[in-house]
């Protein structure tokens, strides 16, 4: 058994027992008399009854009421319902946000649970179409959840318990808004000829009914009609200070060094001063106090510039673990408080060089901070199987010294004279007599290098697809070329260095010093811990029969069964935190999974959303009851027509 | 005599001597002059044996000779009776209710008809009538038939004083048996508050006789003729425990004063259309007053 409406009950009962108990106790309030016959007293009554006023309209007045009470209690039964609007059957979507910043505790409890109650008003006052209603037109709606992708609740339907149960059941997320995906399966649902859709339409356009902040990020690429949707808006403040970017990263040379920069914004109009916290696995290491000024006013040529403030921690870990950036003050958005970054343990790099003898190159590499160095002759190269080579991931970088493999397995490549093929590198003819005529100083792998004085007696000429970025140009080729390939970074140098002055320059050093920090990094896996709300969290290689298993931030626990290749995709990734992943037999990998999205974090609530060339105004008022359900006021009335009639009742003896 | 004197005291408690005195010199009195059962104190209808001359009549064959007027058949030749006046004794019926309605009211009008009941019987047996009296509630209760003389004067005061006032009211029942006890003519008394649900319209024609004059003597209490209540109230009857809410307002006391005055009216009425007689009682007044005044004027007593 359950009750629908236990409060609407409660209520009831609250009002009517007491009510009851009170009647009754004023009933008991009479003295007993011992007289020697009631006789003549009872005679006197009716008497008195009879000669007074109304006499025959009250004894009819008892009659009347309990036909009145029960009248009531009937129609109440019947449910009625008072219709306001007229008209044809129409149909809605109704899009829910769910977004981050629908999480503000501004409107009690959350923004999503006042969307939520708002569209089940709205759904509570479209109108059925009932077997005794002489309108056979009801009204139609599906529900929408959107963050930055758009899910269908609950597709179109009349039922109204359905409605509001799919809604009920919208869980909160912590993703960004984009409106684009939803309005678009909006349409395709609206526009799909299935039977419960063919109903009642008259060929009128569905109505979007928004139920959101207006923090929405692609407002400006969604067309919509002129009053195709309706806006509903959320939220009231604007006061939040969140943790807009975070970056944790090893020195290169000292790894145990761990630099820690974050970014924190203030969406509020006045300055704020918060403790930020910086612990790491769940110790507190730092708390440092930072004001953040406030936010400029938007106006119509300056862009909304939250008040920001960066903090920069710097520390010494040389152990794995997960670093936390948090401002210790309560705002009203609690996810961008925050911000994760999964720490590695400190790795120096394994180097697998592929030559047939090059002293000058081992030298130069040998010179750099590695673990170690493995020469390999091509022939021993070719001879692995790339699949486990891989799978084992011995090495970091490949050094490929004018050799070209029949096979290339996933690595990071720093590629000396002819490029490997297969990775859309073409190599026509041989250059004579090349010298470099300009490169790009500022990109990592050429810090500091001076390559003014690079001649190559020969070299090849690159033809590169147009992904590929360009280091350095000789004359007539490319000279240094970045290629990203099948999961594998290149670094193609097109010529061989024995035909260069390269080893004579100090700037050859100081290129593979960076080319293999840099190769080493896109190597490592510090890009992939750290992860967008919604981004799957993918793991490769996963031994057969092994069952992965997720632990999300709320503790709920996920098992995760590998595809036949051994790789996993985890989708679930819909809050922010830190979710662990294991296997049995291998230590936990760390995913943080941070909002970092000012977009979210700034909570105001807009007035206007405006779509590509339409502006839509919010609601002026909340949702307005269509339909009036008049049981609740048909039992009130009974219930006073009972205590009438008893008081009437009561009254005719007491005269 | 030791029991006499003991049980004599016990009727001064509910006459005291002076009264007493003062009843000696009364004698019941019938308006209709009625036939006795033994030859008494009293002239009755009946012509015969006494030495008070009435009339004379003519003889006629089977007339007891010994009533011819032998002056006159001297006188005349014609043979004429003589016809006295005979004295009867005259049979009193006392009724008195004796139901749990007489126990309310102060003072209590239970005692009052009791004292009231003392009186008339004692007059009874002082003046050598044939006296029954007898308590009903729920029927009779206690009788004591046929007394005559003042030597039945401690049983009389004995039965009135411990029989207690309780029991429902049965009027009707109680007339029933009392009239197919009942023999001889006299005087019925009833003393009573007559208020009865049931009515008393067909008891009291069962004691309306050719033989007997009924004399109705409806005793109320102060309480009752004018009630002193206020408040919401939930009445209980004494007798069946019936309940009746009431709240005390002018209008009701109004209404309840009027009914009880239509409640006495219909009995006087009643007993006035069968040559009954009613009097009403207030049990606050001395039955002194009401005996030697009120039933003199009324000529129930002489």
């Amino acid at each position: 058994m359950e009750f629908l409406t236990p409060l609407a009950g409660l209520y009831a009962a609250a009002a009517a027992v007491p009510l009851l108990l009170l009647l009754y106790f004023l009933k008991l309030r009479r003295q007993e008399v011992l007289v020697s016959s009631t006789l003549l007293w009872k005679r006197a009554v009716r008497d008195l009854q009879v000669n007074a006023p109304f006499q025959r309209l009250r004894r009819n007045l008892l009659l009347l009421l309990q036909l009145l009470a029960l009248a009531a209690v009937l129609a109440a039964l019947a449910q009625p319902v008072l219709a306001l609007r007229r008209g044809p059957g129409q149909r809605y979507v109704l899009l829910i946000d769910r977004s981050a910043s629908m999480n503000a505790t501004d409107v009690k409890p959350t923004r999503l649970d006042a969307a939520k109650k708002q569209a089940k008003a709205f759904i509570e006052s479209m109108r059925t179409g009932s077997t005794l209603s002489w309108r056979d037109q009801s009204d139609h709606a599906m529900v929408i959840a959107f963050d930055q992708r758009a899910n269908v609740v609950c597709s179109f339907t009349s039922d109204k318990r359905q409605l509001a149960s799919r809604i009920d059941a919208i869980e909160a997320g912590d993703g960004t808004s984009r409106l684009g995906e939803a309005v678009t399966v909006a349409r395709a649902f609206a526009q799909s000829s299935g039977v419960e859709s063919a109903a009642g339409t008259n060929g009128k356009p569905a109505q979007l009914v928004l139920f959101s902040d207006g923090r929405i990020g692609d407002l400006d690429g969604i067309i919509v009609g002129d009053d195709e949707v309706v806006f509903h808006r959320i939220g009231e403040s604007q006061d939040n200070v969140g943790v807009t970017a975070m970056n944790a990263r090893r020195s290169y040379e000292q790894p145990q060094e761990v630099e820690v920069f974050a970014s924190l914004a203030n969406f509020g109009a006045e300055p704020v001063t918060r403790d930020v916290q910086l612990s790491i696995g769940g110790n507190v290491h730092a708390v440092r106090s930072v004001t953040i000024p406030g936010c400029e006013a938007q106006t119509a040529d300056e862009p909304f510039r939250p008040g920001e403030a960066t903090l920069h921690f710097s520390l010494t870990h040389s152990g794995a673990g997960v670093l936390e950036v948090r401002q210790l003050g309560s705002d009203l958005l609690a996810c961008d408080d925050a911000a994760r970054s999964v720490l590695d343990s400190p790795r120096r790099l394994s180097i697998l060089l592929v030559t047939q003898g090059n002293p000058v190159l081992e030298s130069a590499l040998r010179a750099c901070p590695i673990e170690r160095l493995d020469p390999c002759t091509p022939v021993g190269f070719d001879a692995v199987d790339p699949s486990v080579f891989a799978a084992r991931q011995q090495y970091d970088v490949v050094v490929l010294d004018n050799h070209v493999p029949a096979h290339l397995p996933r690595c990071s490549y720093l590629v000396f004279g002819a490029p490997p093929g297969g990775i859309d590198v073409n190599s026509p003819q041989e250059l004579e007599n090349q010298l470099i005529v300009d490169w790009r100083s500022q990109h990592p792998v050429l810090q500091y290098v001076n390559m003014t004085n690079l001649f190559a007696a020969k070299s090849r000429r690159l033809v590169l697809p147009r992904d590929a970025e360009v280091l350095a140009e000789f004359n007539e080729s490319p000279a240094l070329a970045l290629l990203k390939r099948h999961g594998s970074t290149y670094l193609i140098a097109g010529f061989d260095i024995l035909q260069s002055n390269w080893p004579f320059e100090p700037s050859f050093v100081l290129f593979c010093y960076n080319a293999l920090s840099f190769l080493g990094a896109q190597a490592g896996d510090g890009r992939r811990h750290g992860l967008a709300v919604g981004e799957p969290i993918a793991i490769e290689d996963i031994p057969e029969h092994a069952i992965l298993t997720v632990t999300c931030p709320d503790g709920t626990e996920v098992q995760v069964t590998p595809d036949p290749s051994g790789a996993v995709r985890f989708p679930g990734t819909y809050r922010v935190g830190v979710y662990a992943a294991r296997m049995p037999e291998s230590p936990p990998q760390f995913f943080a999974v941070n909002l970092l999205e000012p977009q979210e974090s700034r909570i105001e609530p807009r007035d206007k959303i405006e779509f590509a060339g339409v502006a839509v105004a919010a609601q002026e008022q909340g949702v307005q009851r269509a339909n009036v359900p008049l049981w609740p006021l048909l039992v009130l009335a009974a219930l006073v027509f009972v205590c009438v009639e008893w008081l009437v009742y009561n009254l005719r003896i007491r005269i | 005599m030791a029991t006499t004197r003991t049980t004599t005291a016990k009727l001064t408690d509910l006459l005291d001597a002076k009264f007493m005195a003062r009843l000696d010199s009364l004698d019941l009195l019938s308006r209709k002059i009625l036939q006795g059962k033994l030859q008494g104190e009293r002239r009755s209808k009946r012509r015969g044996q006494s030495v008070e001359f009435a009339d004379h009549r003519p003889y006629v064959v089977g007339d007891d000779l010994r009533f011819v007027d032998w002056n006159i058949y001297g006188r005349l030749d014609q043979l004429f009776l003589k016809l006295f006046l005979e004295e009867q004794d005259l049979t009193v019926h006392l009724l008195v209710d004796a139901s749990a309605s007489m126990g309310v009211g102060e003072p209590a009008k239970g005692l009052f008809a009791k004292r009231l009941a003392a009186a008339l019987g004692y007059i009874s047996l002082a003046n050598n009538n044939r006296l029954t009296i007898s308590l009903f509630a729920d029927g009779v209760r206690a009788q004591l038939p046929h007394m005559r003389g003042r030597n039945y004067l401690p049983h009389m005061a004995e039965m009135l004083l411990t029989t207690e006032c309780d029991g429902l009211s049965d009027f009707e029942k109680a007339c029933r048996d009392v009239t197919a006890s009942r023999i001889g003519s006299g005087v019925t008394v009833v003393v009573s508050d007559f208020l009865f649900k049931q009515g008393y319209e067909s008891s009291l024609r069962r004691l309306i006789g050719a033989k007997y004059d009924l004399y109705v003597i409806q005793v109320l209490s102060p309480q009752e003729i004018s009630p002193e209540l206020a408040g919401d109230l939930k009445l209980l009857d004494v007798e069946d425990g019936d309940a009746a809410e009431i709240t005390v307002g002018p209008a009701l006391i109004k209404y309840y004063k009027r009914n009880l005055a239509a409640w006495c009216d219909e009995l006087r009425t009643f007993c006035t259309n069968r040559g009954a007689v009613h009097v009403q009682a207030n049990s606050a007044d001395s039955v002194e007053s009401l005996v030697l005044n009120y039933l003199r004027q009324i000529q129930l007593l002489r």
